[in-house]
């Protein structure tokens, strides 16, 4: 497994399923946008905002586009949810260069890695201060 | 899994799927092609709340209330998460029993001014807990919760200058960073800057300035304007650099005060104007270092003070009492550097710019290291001599340079540093020189006369300061200078604004392209490029390039 490398779909496959089966600690969760969607391109993640946060009770919904060199090359990553945090661009995109996650990438890295990093990141207490839009918005 | 499902499609089979929240899971088993409705019904019972709150999220997706579980094609052994919110018209209140100080209904739309909404789970982090205690002194910025708070903001803040700058916008901080106080304490209670003020006095004194402290929050609530003075200053640094031996007293420096500081700064600009000194500064350090050996271990943060007071030790033996000062570069290695600091041409370039630029001698006459070398020279008059020997400027005119120990002595007392720190002032006394001249030319009788009563006072006076050598030459100049009449004050004056004025006088008639081409060029280098403005407000500065480039920039505005 470690040596010989994993082709894009099946690595998809195998998030999808653990999207389904809820894996994780229940605040996250992710999926195909399109359950039709063949390419497994177009991914749907929700992050469900952390407990005495300024994000508690909120969910966050994010599409990540997982390109063709997907596991290798980081997805692309949008808030369509309205948040206010320091890596999250004025449209909602995650700014690679100011997100570790996606900076860092590897080709072990997963979405749902990625939804944990960016929901641990809601507990920052530096961002406790981030003044939050409107429940609901959306990008 | 999937295989167990024989006929989801019909919809009436019964499935198990799993309800999750972060904190249990529970199992449900309901139809296949149930409402989603319907399933918040069921599992409102179980969770012990109302249908509403519930929002129940699969694969990423949040489960519509008319979609049915077939639409989604949950199927048996999937699972689904559960979001109990809190009731609705009180979404803010579930942001936990903190959040109650925090801005709710009128929240949203304030998206700019951060800074007031804080909820954490540390009762600690409560912001008004926080400033009150900031306030009532010590606060609690030793407690671990706030530390590690603390801690957590600033890396974030650098990483983020746009925070840092809408932070500082925000009318709350920025009322707190007005009240010097406030901020003394929390620096003094923060370890880092502890630390830091351990290491460098320097900085403690700086610290310690309620003025500066405010301006520079002001700059770091400008992020353009710090960068442009970081520029400003690299610019000076390498003027400086091309003094002989400058560069050594620089790099010394740069690692006692810079580096410590700019250390902090240079992440958000990225680079550092000073290190490339130290990096191409090898060749230099070769050229300068046969000549200026000597100067090497000066301290030079402070040309002007610290040389004379190293010389005032060396030459004189004058008593510790009178070159106490409080400035806190007293770290003195006994060279017999101030001559030879004055010597350079840089230095003599200096003296004849002021002699040339009124509005620069008033600018310099306010320094406070200023006065401290006008106190440290009418101390030691050796020290003084050396340096106007070396002065083209005095070393052509002898009676000046006689009468220089005496004409610091006037300087330094406090009428006349209130004469030359007053533009107006100084423009009358020119006046008044030039009406002398006049006076001159048209009465040339009138001045030889005069001339030789101030000789032979002058002649006393210098007499007694140059040979004598020892202790008591320190006070020999004070107690000649207060018992000479006051004519010759006048008579002193005159010549000193002769000589400082001549430039003065007889500029305005030159156009102010010419009169002001240094600060023209300093002004475009800073990117001004418009030069008609530039100096239009040259012109309306007097010549001063700070208040120059307010205008401009007000003007821009």
């Amino acid at each position: 497994m470690s040596t010989c490398e994993k082709p894009r779909t099946f690595v998809l496959l195998e998030e999808l399923d653990e999207g389904i089966k809820g894996e994780g600690d229940g605040t996250i969760s992710w999926g195909l946008c399109d359950d039709e969607d063949s390419s497994l391109t177009k991914w749907i993640g929700t992050i469900i905002g952390p407990p005495k946060t300024v994000f508690e009770g909120r969910i966050y919904q994010l599409v990540l586009h997982c390109g063709e060199k997907y596991p290798k090359v980081a997805p692309e990553v949008k808030f369509n949810t309205k948040v206010n945090l320091p890596f999250v661009s004025a449209t909602g995109h995650i700014d690679s260069r100011r997100f570790h996650y996606l900076l860092n990438w590897t080709k072990s890295c997963t979405m749902k890695s990625l939804l944990k990093e960016i929901r641990r990141l809601m507990t920052e207490r530096s961002y406790q201060k981030l003044k939050q839009p409107p429940e609901n918005m959306e990008y | 899994m999937s295989d167990k499902v024989a006929t989801t499609e019909s919809g009436s089979d019964l499935i198990t799927i799993f309800v999750k929240t972060p904190k249990d899971k529970v199992e449900f088993s309901v139809p296949s092609g149930i409402l989603i409705k319907d399933l918040k019904v069921k599992v409102s019972e179980k969770f012990k709340s109302t249908v509403e709150q519930l929002v129940i999220i699969f694969s990423g997706k949040i489960l519509k209330d008319s979609e049915s579980l077939n639409h989604h094609q949950i199927k048996d052994g999937h699972t689904m998460h559960l979001v109990i919110k809190s009731l609705p018209k009180n979404t803010q209140a579930s942001t936990g029993a903190n959040s109650s100080t925090t801005q709710t209904s009128s929240s949203g739309d304030q998206r700019q001014q951060q800074q007031q909404q804080q909820t954490n789970p540390q009762p600690a982090a409560n912001p008004f807990d926080l400033f009150s205690g900031l306030g009532s002194g010590l606060g609690s910025f030793g407690s671990g919760n706030m530390m590690e708070m603390q801690q957590q903001m600033q890396r974030e803040l650098m990483s983020n200058p746009q925070a840092l700058q809408q932070i500082m916008e925000n009318p709350f901080v920025q009322n707190m960073m007005s009240n010097p106080e406030i901020l003394q304490q929390m620096m003094v209670n923060n370890p880092q800057m502890q630390q830091l003020m351990e290491r460098n006095p320097e900085i403690t004194h700086m610290l310690n300035n309620p003025q500066l402290m405010r301006q520079t929050m002001e700059l770091a609530r400008n992020p353009a304007m710090l960068q442009e003075m970081m520029r400003n200053q690299d610019r000076a640094m390498s003027n400086l650099e091309s003094i002989p031996g400058g560069y050594n007293a620089l790099r010394r420096m740069y690692t006692d005060i810079q580096e410590p500081m700019l250390n902090a700064a240079q992440d958000q600009f990225g680079q550092n104007p000073f290190s490339a000194l130290v990096g191409d500064g090898s060749n230099s350090s070769d050229a300068t270092a046969t000549t200026q050996t000597i100067e090497n271990t000066e301290p030079l943060p402070n040309p002007w003070s610290s040389g004379g007071r190293n010389a005032s030790r060396t030459t004189a033996q004058s008593s510790a009492a009178t070159t106490t000062t409080s400035t806190a570069n007293s770290s003195s290695t006994g060279t017999p550097a101030a001559g030879s600091m004055f010597n350079t041409p840089a230095m003599q370039n200096l003296m004849q710019q002021i002699t040339e630029n009124p509005s620069m001698m008033q600018n310099m006459m306010n320094a406070p290291y200023m006065q401290n070398m006008m106190r440290s020279m009418s101390e030691n008059p050796d020290l003084a001599n050396q340096i106007f020997s070396q002065n083209p400027m005095f070393a052509d005119n002898p009676q000046m340079r006689e009468m220089m120990p005496a004409m610091l002595q006037q300087m330094q007392r406090p009428e006349m540093q209130t004469v030359f720190t007053n533009p107006r002032a100084m423009e009358a006394l020119t006046q008044i020189q030039t009406s002398m001249q006049t006076l001159q030319r048209e009465a040339p009788g009138l001045f030889p006369a005069l001339g030789n009563t101030f000789g032979t006072n002058l002649s006393s006076t210098t007499t007694t300061s140059s040979t004598t050598g020892s202790s008591s030459t320190t006070t020999a100049p004070t107690s000649t200078s207060t018992t000479t009449s006051s004519a010759t004050h006048q008579a002193l004056l005159s010549q000193m604004m002769q000589t400082l004025a001549t430039g003065g006088a007889s500029r305005p008639q030159e156009p102010p392209e010419t009169r002001y081409q240094a600060q023209l060029e300093q002004l475009s280098a800073m990117g001004f490029i418009n030069r008609e403005a530039n100096i239009q407000a040259l012109t309306r500065t007097n010549g001063n390039v700070n208040a120059a480039i307010e205008l401009l920039l007000n003007a821009r505005n």
